[in-house]
């Protein structure tokens, strides 16, 4: 236990959230291993998203502690995670709407666009915009670059705020639900570029994520929330023939047929 | 603007010598006067914070409407020699139908083509000027005039109070009719249909509310509350086209009281008429003019959501 | 691909295309000309259209580029005025410095004022600054030992080292390159990384924040840069000005620059600037109809909101388009 906190390159022990009497998460332990993408799945209210904007500093917790990169942030503000290189994108879609896609993405590069005094001015600070351009390329956003984000379908919305949030440079990437929505092909196209980001870049991902197709494929580790807690955590194959996860989505009754069957 | 302020014993030099004798009757006084001119205000917050729960609008011109419905009585009464029982209803339904129509024609084409705040705020101020001009333009606002008292005005002493039979007169019906709105608005079919509207209009919708008819009601009720407010008033002050300024007092009101609470409103109203009244007694007749904005701004730093407002709620992601 | 050139000033570019740009040049040879051909007067009103030009530009800064309601413009104004006009009469330096110092105390005020407001939206803010404004119009009534109260302040006349400036048609050179810069400066600052943390700011603060924008900063930032160059306005009005009433400095005049702004279109620098100029001949021309002045700007207003709420040059426009594509 001692060591993989130590290897982790985000660490949640004991994460309790209370809103008012209500407990949403209670006593949470999870690490997430550098460079893996991990999957944070559950039933509808099981906590993930209280979790999720936890981690993203959104929330502040009621207790326990969250450490990124050997660094305790469970107290920090939110916009300080940014310039850490913590990235997330949002489950309802906070776009800059009446903005270009350009600009969208740009604006996700605000941390580094002010290394200087000239980039700072700059409508389009060097080394940032070609940056900023190849991330549209690999998000297959580049024809849309001039179009305001509010314009544009669910699906490319969706695949903005994955690039803005890449424009972060982030060494840790949060996912809220990214596949919400999203059509078979737009899925399979997420799925590339969620691996490639791992493998090319070296990329740590944590997903909050319903759609198990995705889940399953692409996650190195999943843990499995229910009501506030952790039920089960593992490989996709591992979590996928866990008791109590087969409970906790489909009822009691498919568990028992399934450990019988 | 400080309509009703006018200070019993204006020639008393205040100072650290007051003695307290005197401290106490300025209290009574303040308190009494602050009763009547705040239910006005509390009359003109109603009609705003009715607006604003409703359409999410605050209306500018709530009083330029004010303004001309006091003219339109004046009018009626006084050079055209209409009994006063004709020009009480009649006034009443002319503010009502100007309201409603403004909402139904001007606004919610406005709305249709533009969703946000700052539109809807240019359209009551235009709204404004327009009432404004139109009253400028009849030349009755020239000379300032008075309406004509229906009630005595003799002084009888309430405690160390003076007020007039005109005050308590006042005071009646504004709270009058303070009461018979919420009874409408808490306890009748349509006022349920408001305060659905105010909650969720698209869930009112879908339960069968007219949504067009409800606004236009809504608006309708805003300027019949105006209008009274103005019949209340006009024989205690000289009217003139900027009088609809006292409604910076309501909008004041409002706020103290959370800006969406009716009865915040009502409370904030009277608590602006102490208010105003004990500045005007206390500190000086010119500060008068600068107690309701520093309320407003008092109030809104130390707790945005008003006096009675509710939490502020944190969006969630 | 790679995007083109000026992806953040989209607006700018398109309002630089076509019959736009035919007016433009139109503007500039008129600009430029004017005190050759025309009358001390008509200098004058060009005079004023450039100082609400700035104004506007004040506003767009808060209400354009990050999205904040303030009513408090004319405050910001007077106390350009108020502070650059006296500054020149207590020291004996070159006038941009007492504009420069009547911007940096308006600048002060609006980060007062920004920080203030800081947990306020929408109405709330829109009321705190309006009630803002009126006590700031008291105060300049009132404070007879500063501001002279209500008789009005005397401004002496601005002074450029030997040069003394005692007409408009002198002033009007230089009244017009103090608003060229400010164009200049809000194009820059709009085209920078600190406008885009405004507009971020605009169009969703939590997004913003996880960017690593820090909200509260943009917002006190963007209130305080938009005062200031309101003050700085107020410091071009001492230009030519010889005199400065409380009463010019009320709800009135911010309603004006406000409705500037909107009619211009909400959100553009070309349409504050555009706005400005447009509205402010439409207001000049309707004091010539005192009677008819109310009513008909009230119209106005009420019009535009219910028929082209993006702004007079979007609907121009628009309706340019539908010509061309025959409908």
């Amino acid at each position: 236990m001692a060591g993989e906190s130590a290897a982790a390159f985000l660490n949640v022990e004991g994460l309790t959230i209370r809103f008012g009497g209500l407990t949403a998460v209670g006593g949470l332990d999870m690490a997430v291993a550098k460079g893996s993408i991990h999957a944070l799945i559950g039933p509808n209210g099981a906590g993930k998203s209280t979790t999720f904007n936890c981690i993203s500093r959104f929330y502040t917790p009621s207790a326990g502690r969250i450490t990124y990169d050997g660094r305790d942030i469970t107290r920090m503000p939110a916009r300080e995670m940014a310039g850490l290189g913590i990235a997330r994108s949002f489950q309802n879609l906070e776009l800059f709407g009446e903005l270009t896609v350009f600009e969208n993405v740009l604006i996700g590069a605000h941390v580094h666009a002010g290394r200087s005094w000239r980039d700072a001015i700059s409508a389009r600070p060097r080394g940032i915009v070609e940056h900023v351009d190849e991330l549209l390329e690999r998000t297959g956003l580049t024809s849309y670059a001039q179009t305001k984000a509010r314009n544009l379908d669910f699906g490319h919305q969706k695949m903005v705020e994955i690039a803005r949030a890449l424009a972060i440079r982030p060494k840790l990437l949060l996912l809220d639900e990214p596949a919400a929505g999203l059509r078979n092909r737009e899925i399979a196209a997420l799925d590339r570029l969620l691996c490639e980001l791992r493998e090319r870049d070296g990329l740590t991902i944590l997903l909050v994520e319903h759609v198990m197709q995705l889940v399953m494929s692409i996650s190195d580790r999943i843990t499995v929330l229910s009501f506030g807690t952790k039920i089960a955590e593992g490989t996709a194959a591992e979590v996928r023939a866990h008791p109590a996860v087969i409970e906790a989505y489909l009822g009691r009754e498919a568990a028992q047929e399934a450990a019988h069957g | 603007m400080a309509v009703f302020a006018l200070p019993p014993f204006p020639d008393l030099s205040i100072g650290p010598d007051m003695d307290l004798q005197l401290a106490l009757i300025f209290l009574q006084q303040g308190i009494a006067s602050g009763l009547v001119s705040g239910s006005v205000y509390a009359l003109l917050a109603l009609a705003i914070v009715v607006i604003f729960k409703t359409s999410d609008v605050p209306n500018f011109a709530q009083g330029e409407v004010f303004m001309a419905a006091g003219y339109v009585a004046l009018y009626l009464f006084v050079f055209q020699k209409m009994p006063i029982w004709v020009v009480l209803p009649a006034t009443l339904v002319v503010a009502f139908l100007a309201m409603a129509l403004f909402r139904r024609f001007v606004l919610d084409q406005v709305a249709k083509s533009a969703k946000d705040l700052v539109y809807l705020v240019i359209a009551t101020l235009g709204l404004s000027y327009v009432l404004k001009g139109l009253v400028r333009r009849t030349g009755f606002g020239d000379t300032p005039r008075s309406f004509p008292a229906l009630v005595p005005t003799d002084s009888i002493m309430i405690g160390q109070a003076s007020v007039t039979m005109l005050d308590l007169a006042i005071f009646g019906t504004a709270v009058t009719v303070m009461a018979a709105f919420f009874w409408m608005f808490n306890y009748t079919k349509t006022g349920r249909a408001m305060r659905a509207v105010g909650m969720n209009p698209k869930a009112a919708q879908l339960v069968g509310v007219d949504l067009r008819r409800c606004h236009m009601l809504i608006w309708g009720l805003s300027g019949v509350i105006s209008a009274i407010a103005a019949l209340l008033i006009s024989p205690k002050i000289l009217m003139t086209a900027d009088m609809g300024s006292i409604v910076m007092l309501a909008f004041a009101a409002a706020i103290v009281g959370g800006f969406s609470s009716l009865p915040g409103a009502v409370v904030g109203g009277f608590v602006i008429g102490i208010v105003e009244n004990m500045v005007g007694l206390f500190i000086s007749s010119r500060a008068i003019v600068l107690a309701p904005f520093l309320a407003i701004l008092i109030v809104l730093v130390l707790r945005p959501q008003g006096l009675f407002g509710g939490k502020l709620t944190i969006k969630k992601v | 691909m790679s995007s083109p050139p000026l992806a953040s000033s989209a607006p700018v570019r398109r309002a630089l295309s076509g019959p736009a740009l035919i007016g433009l040049v139109a503007a500039v040879v008129v600009t430029v000309a004017l005190p050759v051909f025309t009358s001390g007067y008509v200098v004058y009103i060009a005079n004023l259209l450039l100082v609400f030009v700035v104004l506007c530009l004040g506003l767009h800064i808060v209400i354009g580029e990050t999205g904040q309601f303030s009513m408090a413009h004319a405050a910001f104004y007077g106390i350009g005025i108020y502070a650059s006009a006296l500054a020149n009469r207590a020291v004996d330096l070159p006038y941009p410095v007492a504009m420069l110092f009547g911007a940096l105390v308006a600048g002060a005020v609006g980060l007062v004022i920004g920080a203030l407001a800081l947990r306020m939206r929408d109405i709330y803010l829109a009321l705190a600054t309006f009630a803002f404004g009126e006590a700031m119009q008291w105060v300049f009534a009132n404070w007879d030992s500063v501001t002279n109260g209500p008789n009005g302040l005397r401004i002496s006349p601005a002074r450029f080292g030997p040069i003394e400036i005692l007409s408009d048609k002198q002033a009007y050179p230089f009244v017009l390159f103090f608003c060229l810069v400010m164009i200049g400066l809000t194009v820059a600052i709009s085209r920078s990384r600190l406008g885009r943390s405004f507009r971020a700011v605009r169009e969703s603060e939590v997004a913003a924040m996880a960017m690593g924008i820090d909200v509260r900063r943009a917002r006190i930032v963007s209130f305080g840069l938009s005062a200031a160059i309101a003050g700085f306005a107020g410091g071009m009005f001492g230009l030519f000005q010889t005199f400065i009433h409380p009463d010019s400095l009320g709800f009135q005049t911010t309603i004006l620059v406000l409705t500037m702004v909107v009619v211009g279109g909400l959100g553009s620098i070309a349409g504050a600037i555009g706005g400005a100029i447009v509205f402010g001949l439409i207001s000049e021309v309707l004091r010539q109809a005192p009677q008819y002045q109310e009513i008909i700007y009230g119209a106005i207003l009420i019009l535009f909101m219910m028929y082209a709420p993006r702004g007079l040059f979007a609907f121009i426009g628009d309706r340019i388009r539908e010509a061309r594509h025959g409908r």
